[in-house]
């Protein structure tokens, strides 16, 4: 018997939580071929705004429109605060430890987390060992994803550190959501959303290279056939930065150039959207050719900043998310104000073997897998589905964790049948800079097949506007 | 012992080359038991010099203007005073960071039979190392001129022969799979030692014996401990973090690639 989710606007009984009456009651009020019209006028103006996203593994055609949701999804403000606390307790002792494995590496020695699970970790960039970054600040934009459990409790899945997507998203469907309904929002307090590029350029200069005090900052895209190119180009011009390629910059001595028309010019900060695997051919894959030759060396010599960090993938590993509560304690001293999720860690005989015995209540995740591919959700899946990953367990333990099959919470979301609810997540971002800062809100995930739980845009997931009431 | 030791790199393009850079690993490192007693660098555009995580000297070359060859000429005197057989090295790197496998050290099924086969055995570590050695030389036969310099370790087992970078690999890859850290060194061999093949660039490695020991530098190719007559360059997890030379360059078209080494003991001269 599954234990029933919890709706973030309806309490059991179909009764409007409080936060929710007022847009509830405007909700009935509106019928359903209205929302269906309002419906295809979000999809015609996104189709012309071109907000699409490129999905792997499909042939035909490698971009579509993720679907958007045109009921929103409501968090009151207490809960915010809440979250917010949580969330900015949860990256200082993420940016914390990522400082310290690549310096002292304190918690290593303290026994806190077994020293082999960090340095053998393919995560883990050696390059990085002992340089100095500005601030001590490696994620500086951090996307943590947070689900509620059944409950009702926020509860952190997922911490992305390397270069987390999606913002785009949370700042075009606010624009949606004003254009189609803008008398929602005089009837509101809805928290706003639209100073996020400001906040990022200040946070990004906020970390230039020591002396520099007009910083040039640009962002580094691997190219348009990537997945996000549309953020990449959206973000780039809502900071009025350069949107640039490898190509567009090079390294002369130990200081990097950008090319213009009007000759080179000095860049300071480098927001990239590029793994590090691809950064440098001189130093990482020497068959990238979507880097900058020699960039490890000007960041090494303390001549740019790269934003996010290099290396600060040991942090976000499936294997270390486990260990966050603990890097809390460690560092801040603190009790989490955000729990994790029950993790298995299936290269530990004992949780490998509790695993095996309880498959099918079990989400199973690829360590290094992202975007919802190569997981088995257990109670969904097929006698066929759990042997092979039985036999994948087995062949490679060290692949792979495994946790509770979570009942995400659910929201109203609109659909052929009518308003049904759906299971959603939340990305907020987390700035850090001089200071830490968070928009209030942040992408909702919806899951739109009925009963899915996977939220991923590349697995039929939408998106929701998320409004914080209040603040 | 002394030796000196030239080392001449030139690249020439078919076509102009408007731009290129360089890493270079080519200035011995400093252990405490190899000293460099004059050394320098010749080549053409700007140098930047640092010493990068695994404690070598690198320098990054770039160059703007055209150019249709790129010449580099490291000469120098190195003494080496290498009596013991372990390496006292303080580097700001655990070993553990050596113990990962990377894209040219994965270990394949043959690998992993060879790694069982002589590291699973009693006896000190030390001598089931030169019997894994030995294991690796015998399915890994020298041959010059056998391999490509991004060749993995699979890769060159599957084929029988290679060079001494992959006898060097195809070690570390047995050592990682069995939980001993292990890297990979590249250097100078003196020549007139005796040795097979006689090349005076050379790759072989270091296995990490215990706390208490430290590095164990065990030439593969040669079946012996690194002793006097070996050169450290560079040290790291494989080929790409130790290679003398690794660069990338816009345009040029085809390039010759011509490269000359000596490294000759002094007394002998």
């Amino acid at each position: 018997m599954r234990v029933s989710p919890y709706d973030e606007m309806l309490q059991s009984g179909g009764t409007p939580r409080p936060h929710c009456r007022d847009y509830w009651g405007w909700l009935e009020e509106q019928s359903q071929e209205c929302l269906a019209r309002k419906r295809s006028e979000a999809d015609a103006l996104f189709h012309r705004v071109g907000i699409t996203f490129a999905v792997y593994g499909e042939n035909s055609g490698t971009e579509r429109l993720i679907p958007f949701d045109i009921i929103p999804r409501v968090i009151p403000a207490e809960e915010w605060s809440r979250l917010e606390a949580g969330l900015v307790q949860r990256v200082r002792a993420l940016n914390a430890f990522i400082g310290d494995i690549y310096h002292g590496q304190e918690i290593l020695r303290a026994g806190v987390i077994p020293a082999e699970r960090v340095l053998c970790n393919a995560q883990y960039r050696p390059e990085m060992q002992g340089v100095e970054v500005p601030g001590g600040i490696y994620a500086h934009i951090a996307g943590i994803d947070v689900v509620r459990d059944a409950s009702g409790s926020f509860c952190v899945l997922e911490d992305n550190l390397r270069v987390p997507s999606g913002v785009s998203y949370m700042l075009e469907n606010r624009k949606m959501m004003m254009r189609l309904f803008p008398e929602l929002f005089a009837r509101h307090p809805i928290a706003p959303v639209e100073q996020y590029p400001d906040l990022l350029l200040e946070n990004l200069k906020s970390v230039a290279p020591q002396g520099v005090s007009d910083p040039t900052v640009v962002l580094l895209t691997p190219g348009m056939y990537n997945s996000a190119y549309f953020e990449h180009a959206f973000l780039a011009q809502q900071m009025g930065i350069e949107l640039v390629e490898g190509q567009d910059l090079y390294v002369l001595d130990d200081v990097l150039y950008m090319r213009t028309t009007r000759g080179p010019r000095r860049v300071d900060v480098v927001y990239r959207r590029l793994d590090d695997d691809f950064l440098d051919p001189l130093s990482f894959r020497p068959d990238s050719t979507l880097g900058v030759p020699g960039l490890l060396t000007v960041y090494r010599a303390g001549h740019v900043t790269i934003a996010n960090a290099i290396g600060t993938g040991v942090a976000d590993d499936k294997s270390i998310y486990p260990y966050v509560p603990q890097m809390i304690r460690f560092y801040l001293g603190q009790a989490p104000l955000l729990e994790n999720v029950r993790t298995w860690i299936l290269s530990d005989p004992q949780d490998k073997a509790y695993v095996l015995a309880h498959l099918p209540e079990l989400v199973v995740k690829e360590v290094h897998g992202a975007g919802g591919y190569g997981m088995l959700i257990g109670p969904a899946a097929t006698a066929t589905q759990l042997d092979d990953f039985r036999a994948r367990i087995r062949a490679h333990p060290e692949r792979y964790i495994a946790q509770p099959t979570l009942a995400l919470s659910t929201s109203p979301t609109f659909s052929a049948a009518g308003v049904a609810p759906r299971h959603i997540d939340l990305r907020p971002f987390v700035l850090s800079g001089r200071e830490v800062a968070i928009v209030p809100g942040g992408l909702t995930r919806v899951a739109l097949r009925e009963g899915s739980l996977i939220v991923n845009s590349s697995q039929g997931g939408g998106t929701k506007d998320t409004w914080v009431l209040g603040c | 012992m002394q030796l000196r030791i030239s080392h001449r790199t030139t690249y020439r393009y078919q076509e102009p080359v408007k731009y290129s850079a360089q890493m270079l690993r080519l200035t011995p490192r400093r252990d405490g038991e190899q000293h460099t007693l004059a050394w320098s660098i010749q080549a053409p555009g700007r140098r930047a010099e640092q010493v990068d995580a695994h404690g070598n000297i690198t320098h990054l070359l770039t160059l703007e203007e055209p150019h249709r060859e790129i010449s580099i000429v490291v000469t120098g005197v190195v003494e080496i005073t290498r009596t013991r057989e372990v390496l006292r090295e303080q580097g700001m790197l655990s070993p553990l960071a050596y113990l990962a496998p990377t894209a040219l050290t994965a270990a394949s099924e043959g690998i992993l039979a060879l790694a069982r086969e002589h590291l699973e055995g009693a006896g000190p570590l030390r001598q089931r190392l030169y019997d894994l050695a030995r294991g690796v030389c015998a399915s890994v036969r020298y041959r010059p001129g056998t391999t490509a310099v991004d060749d993995p370790a699979a890769a060159a087992f599957e084929r029988g022969e290679g060079v001494c970078q992959d006898q060097a690999h195809v070690l570390i890859a047995c050592c990682r799979a069995k939980g001993i850290p292990a890297r990979y060194v590249s250097g100078y061999l003196c020549s007139g030692s005796g040795h097979q093949g006689d090349a005076a660039s050379h790759a072989w490695v270091e296995a990490w014996l215990s706390e208490a020991q430290g590095w164990h530098g065990i030439d593969v190719t040669h079946m012996e401990p690194a002793g006097a007559c070996h050169c450290r360059l560079a040290v790291g997890r494989d080929y790409l973090d130790a290679a003398p030379v690794r660069g990338v360059r816009r345009g040029g078209g085809p390039e010759v690639m011509d490269v000359s080494v000596t490294a000759t003991t002094i007394d002998a001269q």
